[in-house]
């Protein structure tokens, strides 16, 4: 581990060396990053194989004694592996993305945030006490926000990282409320102590738990905290919006595991009710979003923030279990949740490399001036249709089966928690499958009208494939999806290891590599082999390709109608989801204005405008009314700011007489 | 190894039957409907030339379109045929069973439509994208009434794998629980919407305000329009199949002799028939729904599905 | 006999102290905080002796060499510079200030009753007129306006801290001493520049004409 970070540092400098020179700039700062990858992932997969924690010491404090280190537990093992596997190929795309998109003098610094930012995840991931995990929390933030504004010229880049960083920080806040909170309680700042589950009990307990929901849930972008993911994703150039959709809202979803499911002893039903629900609600609110945006990558981020939802369904399901003291439930929902952190950064990160292709090709983010890029970006356009089967949760791929997996934890809740309580699993069951099946027409959406037909502009029309390599990194994360979707036996076998880490996870019996079933001794659960399911598809494709053999076909222009067919008649993206922002009124609360312009008289417009707008619910009415508050609050208190040094000095003397008199008399 | 060779050689003759099965299922359905219209109606046997005809024909494809267009119809009627190996019909297993249940069968049902609806958009042509917007919207709000539904007739078996399913049915013998009653409810208005039918969709047009699966494969020619008609027999049929399955275990062969075979078969047809009898009772006495109605529909088969779980378990 | 020493000097600082309020003519302020770093050596040495600690001798040479002597040369050499001799009429007249300053010292000792006795026995001393002195620093900052007065305030709070270090664990480690005489350096040196250009700008070296520091 440290030799990890050693190199990240090494490469950090080395790359402010190269500076001037930028091609050999890219390749020394993502080699670098590379080489620590894959050392991080080493360690962590011997990690999980050996069951042993690997940990070390950072800084060591003599006076007080206190240790700064790192512990790679399974489950951080399990994030580890997650974080190389995706870093590894992004840095691989930046060496070539970083070209085109980066002006050559933000190559060093580019550079040096990436691998800042990955250094500072990784120890996230390890860190074993406190005042790491903060520091590295910190950093993380930090190298996000410099990213995110890379092209600080774009006044909504500034705007990005300025929200970003605002609500970051009051995350980071509230986790520092807790942490102080949790530390003072138990008198030590070591995660050993701290996250036992006995440290604290009553109504602290229920606090701690909020402070750190919140906190963390800023992070993976749980609804209602995720406004700042719509804007921070788009404007960071795509590798690192791919880093960080993958990676970084892992930060956020750790954190909620390691503190709120296991850190604070069995949780309470409330709590995984809570979770449950918040994780739905992100679920079905991002997706919906997703479906209206016309911004390739302001769509993706949304589907980040329903995948989050998706994984905390699952998280909040094991808790449940936990509180009802059902380990083997809580192993499925776990390995749900797990497994699709793992789907979730492969295809979301070849999504968004793939957008970054297509954005570097046509110079634009927006789906309705794509169109038929299958011809000119082949390849991209392969991977992308790869990244939008796997995210839609079909199968064979990947998506298909962490969703079942979660299918399964549901059921069983159903069938397993007394009560009346349990009705909310089959609410959730139903929830799930809408999110999937909504998530598969936005794809649909962005697949189709982004890649097929014909193109909507210029720009679409003469888009360069991307260079190779770009399109490596894609397809192997393509690949990955793929492996990962028919060979689920051998993600759940390691995971295995990682459940039986966790406390109230009763561990079950894995199986055969290519099958995905959970078994334990309680009864066991169907099992599904994709693998299988692939042969049977390719026995209809063969069958079907017998019957209709293959013959030249005849090409002829489509029919329009009895008139010309432009890109102007094809549908667009905008009409391909008006028939859901119908149905789903009551969310988007959409209104329309139409002009029409006239000169001579208004029967012979001469122009027409159309302008649509979707009620942004979460900005209106709860953010901005928040920060208009606190902004009223400043002005008010900017009477103490008179200006004059003295005044400041007085307040500097006034509040040291009084701080005196008051501690001075209890010494 | 054995095994395995026996459950593919299973597979590749359930698939064939119900592939041959299929296309009259389309026939028996228009025979019935012009019956209700005191019409005459093509011939039972018309879908099978209707096949027949396209498959010889010369394929012809858009000039906008890619190979995404060609693969649509095919991957379309790949995930059909798939999906009939993992549903039992005639005896109390499914060939492939062991590779999935209830949710596989949904995914690879939904692979074929995410396939179909990415192709129609290949042509550039407003009735493509249309169809395609349009089908997915329905999809999308079809899903959670369908697992819902599924899920209330998987748990009183414990377990999601048709086979393990079906068999538990099987010996339990048919009840008229009143979950049953309101389940069959809720998954028949899911069988109306899945298969296009009227009050959903309305399969005998082709006027651009009314169609919707039509829509998607309107400029499909040939060869590829034939594996698209065949495919959504089928699909129908599957649905049916489960519907059988699910609500009248009767007749499903637990061991296989040819007499037991025999009865299975027929005791297929009969429910087939008279569930096909059902859908065209409904499709003759009902209007199609606007578009923006349907979300209604389903919202009121969710809602049953959410009451057959709610009475089974509480 | 040491604490005798001990205590006339620390004595001796405090009274200094209050001298530099009542006083209106720069140089004499600048050399009442020359006579207090001496005191401050002397207190040193003392204790170095006393104690047997080398290291107290390097700081005590330290502080006479740079306290005593070079900068209050430099701050002469920047008045000399300038032309302004006398500070103007401060926020607070002289008597009030005087007023303040013995509440302020008794807030000091009562507060320096707290520490726990060193070696010598002079610790509460020590302590208590090393607060008087920083609080009563802080104070001319706040009511003087020239910047000359306003960094003798600052050198004074920096005697301060360094006599409450020696009065409760007998000096700072070098390190430490090192880095803030260096600081203190660094400040006197820059006020040296700053001077000028605030004379160039506001011709008179009223610090309350610098108003733009707010929101």
């Amino acid at each position: 581990m440290l030799i990890a970070l050693a190199i990240r540092l090494f490469t950090i400098v080395a790359t402010v060396a190269v500076a001037r020179r930028p091609a050999i700039c890219r390749v020394v700062s993502m080699g670098g990053s590379i080489l620590a990858s894959a050392i991080t992932g080493w360690l962590a997969v011997r990690v999980i194989t050996s069951r042993a924690v690997i940990d070390g010491v950072l800084a060591r404090h003599a006076a007080s004694g206190i240790v700064f280190g790192y512990a790679v537990t399974p489950l951080s093992a399990w994030f580890l592996m997650v974080l190389a596997l995706i870093a590894a190929p992004v840095a691989v795309y930046s060496i070539g993305y970083f070209a085109h998109a980066v002006p050559a003098s933000r190559t060093a610094t580019t550079g040096v945030g990436f691998n800042v930012l990955l250094g500072a995840v990784e120890l996230v991931f390890v860190a074993s006490d406190v005042v790491t995990f903060l520091f590295a929390w910190e950093l993380m933030t930090l190298a996000t926000a410099a990213l995110v504004a890379t092209d600080h010229e774009e006044r909504s880049s500034r705007r990005a990282a300025y929200l970003y960083l605002v609500m970051s920080h009051v995350g980071t806040g509230c986790l520092v409320a807790g942490f102080l909170a949790l530390a003072s309680r138990a008198g030590s700042l070591s995660f050993s102590v701290l996250l036992t589950g006995d440290t604290v009990s009553g109504s602290l307990r229920h606090v701690l738990f909020v402070l750190f929901f919140v906190g963390f849930g800023v992070k993976a972008g749980l609804i209602p905290l995720h406004v700042w993911l719509p804007e921070a994703h788009p404007a960071a150039p795509s590798s690192v919006s791919a880093l960080m959709s993958a990676v970084l809202i892992t930060t956020g979803l750790y954190g909620l595991l390691r503190l709120c499911a296991f850190g604070l002893g069995v949780p309470s039903l409330d709590w995984g009710l809570a979770v449950m629900g918040v994780g739905a609600l992100s679920a079905i609110l991002g997706v919906l979003y997703a479906l209206t945006e016309n911004d390739v990558k302001r769509m993706l981020a949304y589907s980040t923030i329903e995948h989050a939802g998706i994984i905390v369904l699952g998280v909040g399901v094991a808790m449940m279990a936990r509180a009802s003291g059902r380990g083997d439930l809580a192993a499925v929902a776990m390995a749900a949740s797990l497994y699709h952190v793992l789907n979730h950064a492969a295809f979301k990160g070849l999504l968004f490399l793939g957008a970054g292709g297509m954005a570097m090709g046509t110079g634009t983010r927006r789906i309705e001036e794509f169109g038929g890029l299958l011809r000119r970006l082949p390849w991209t356009g392969f991977f992308f249709l790869v990244g939008a089967l796997a995210i839609s949760g079909l199968p064979p791929l990947n998506g298909f089966a962490s969703e079942w997996l979660l299918f399964q934890a549901l059921l069983r809740g159903f069938a397993s928690i007394p009560g009346l309580v349990r009705l909310n699993f089959p609410i959730g069951g139903a929830l799930l499958a809408l999110t999937s099946a909504l998530a598969a027409a936005c794809f649909v959406r962005a697949f189709g009208i982004s890649f097929l037909a014909l193109p909507r502009s210029r720009a679409a029309a003469e888009a360069p494939e991307s260079p190779a390599l770009m399109l490596v990194p894609q397809g192997y994360l393509a690949a990955l999806c793929v492996g990962l979707g028919l060979f689920p036996g051998i993600v759940l076998q390691s995971l295995d290891r990682v459940l039986a880490s966790l406390p109230g996870v009763q561990s079950p019996v894995a199986l055969a590599p290519s099958s995905l079933a959970m078994a334990s001794p309680r009864d066991v659960t169907d099992g599904v082999v994709p693998l299988g399911l692939a042969v049977a598809i390719g026995g209809g494709i063969i069958v079907g390709l017998l019957l209709a053999a293959r013959r030249v076909s005849r090409r002829v222009p489509t029919w329009g109608c009895g008139g010309e067919l432009t890109a102007r008649t094809e549908y667009t993206a905008t009409a391909f989801s008006k028939p859901l922002m119908m149905m789903f009124r009551a969310v988007y609360r959409p209104t329309r204005e139409v002009e029409a312009m006239a000169e001579v008289s208004p029967y012979f417009p001469t122009e027409v405008r159309f302008r649509g707008r979707i009620e942004p619910t979460f900005e209106r009415y709860i953010y901005t009314p928040l920060a208009l508050a606190v902004l009223r609050v400043a002005v008010g208190l900017k009477v103490l700011q008179a200006g004059s040094l003295h005044a400041y000095l007085a307040y500097v003397l006034v509040l040291g007489v009084l701080l005196l008199i008051w501690l001075g008399g209890s010494i | 190894m054995g095994e395995a060779l026996r459950a593919a050689v299973f597979a590749v003759l359930q698939a064939a039957l119900l592939l041959a099965a299929a296309p009259l299922l389309h026939g028996v359905i228009k025979k019935m409907k012009a019956a209700f219209q005191t019409r005459q109606g093509p011939p039972l046997l018309q879908s099978y030339y209707d096949i027949a005809k396209l498959l010889r024909k010369e394929p012809i494809r858009s000039e906008t379109t890619t190979w995404v267009y060609a693969a649509g119809p095919r991957v379309y009627f790949a995930t059909a045929v798939a999906a009939t190996t993992l549903v039992p019909v005639f005896v109390t297993a499914a060939p492939l069973e062991a590779v999935g249940g209830i949710l596989l069968l949904v995914g690879t049902l939904a692979l074929g439509r995410f396939a179909l609806a990415s192709a129609a958009l290949d042509t550039g042509s407003p009735f493509g994208g249309m169809g395609s917007s349009r089908e997915m919207t329905i999809a999308a709000l079809a899903e959670p009434a369908l697992m819902l539904g599924l899920f209330a007739s998987a748990l009183a078996a414990g377990s999601l794998n048709l086979g393990t399913l079906v068999r538990g049915l099987a010996e339990q013998g048919p009840s008229l629980h009143p979950s049953d009653l309101l389940g069959f409810a809720s998954l028949f208005i899911i069988l109306i919407a899945e298969s296009g039918r009227v009050p959903v969709d309305n399969p005998a047009t082709h006027l651009e305000l009314t169609m919707i699966h039509e829509a998607m494969v309107l400029e499909y020619a040939g060869p590829d329009l034939a594996l698209v008609e065949w495919a959504s027999a089928l699909k129908e049929l599957l649905y049916l199949t489960l519907l059988a399955d699910l609500f009248a275990p009767i007749g499903i062969a637990t061991t296989l002799t040819p007499a037991t075979a025999l009865i299975a078969v027929t005791a297929w047809s009969m429910k087939v028939f008279l569930f096909a009898f059902g859908v065209t009772l409904v499709e003759s006495t009902n209007a199609k729904l606007r578009l923006f109605r349907v979300p209604e529909l389903v919202a009121t088969s969710l809602g049953l599905g959410f009451l057959a779980l709610a009475i089974r378990f509480l | 006999m040491t604490r005798d020493v001990l205590i006339l000097c620390a004595a001796g600082m405090l009274v200094s102290a209050y001298l530099m309020v009542g006083q209106k003519a720069l140089f004499t302020a600048i050399r009442l905080y020359a006579v207090q770093s001496l005191l401050l050596g002397t207190v040193a040495i003392t204790m170095a002796i006393a104690d047997r600690r080398d290291e107290l001798f390097v700081m005590a040479a330290l502080t006479i060499t740079l306290k005593s002597a070079l900068i209050p040369w430099f701050l002469m050499r920047v008045i000399d510079r300038i032309g302004i001799h006398r500070e103007i009429e401060p926020f607070l007249n002289v008597p009030a200030s005087l007023l303040v300053c013995l509440g302020l010292t008794a807030v000091g000792y009562r507060v320096s009753t707290g520490f726990p006795e060193g070696t010598q026995g002079v610790t509460h001393h020590l302590v208590g007129v090393a607060l008087s002195m920083l609080l009563i620093g802080l104070f001319l900052m706040v009511t003087r306006k020239k910047a000359v007065t306003q960094i003798l305030a600052l050198l004074t709070v920096e005697n301060a801290v360094f006599l409450v270090a020696l009065g409760i664990t007998s000096g700072m480690p070098l390190v430490v001493e090192l880095g803030i005489s260096f600081d203190v350096i660094l400040a006197v040196l820059m006020l040296g520049i700053l001077v000028h250009r605030i004379v160039d700008r506001f011709e008179s070296m009223d610090v309350s004409r610098l108003s733009k520091l707010k929101g």
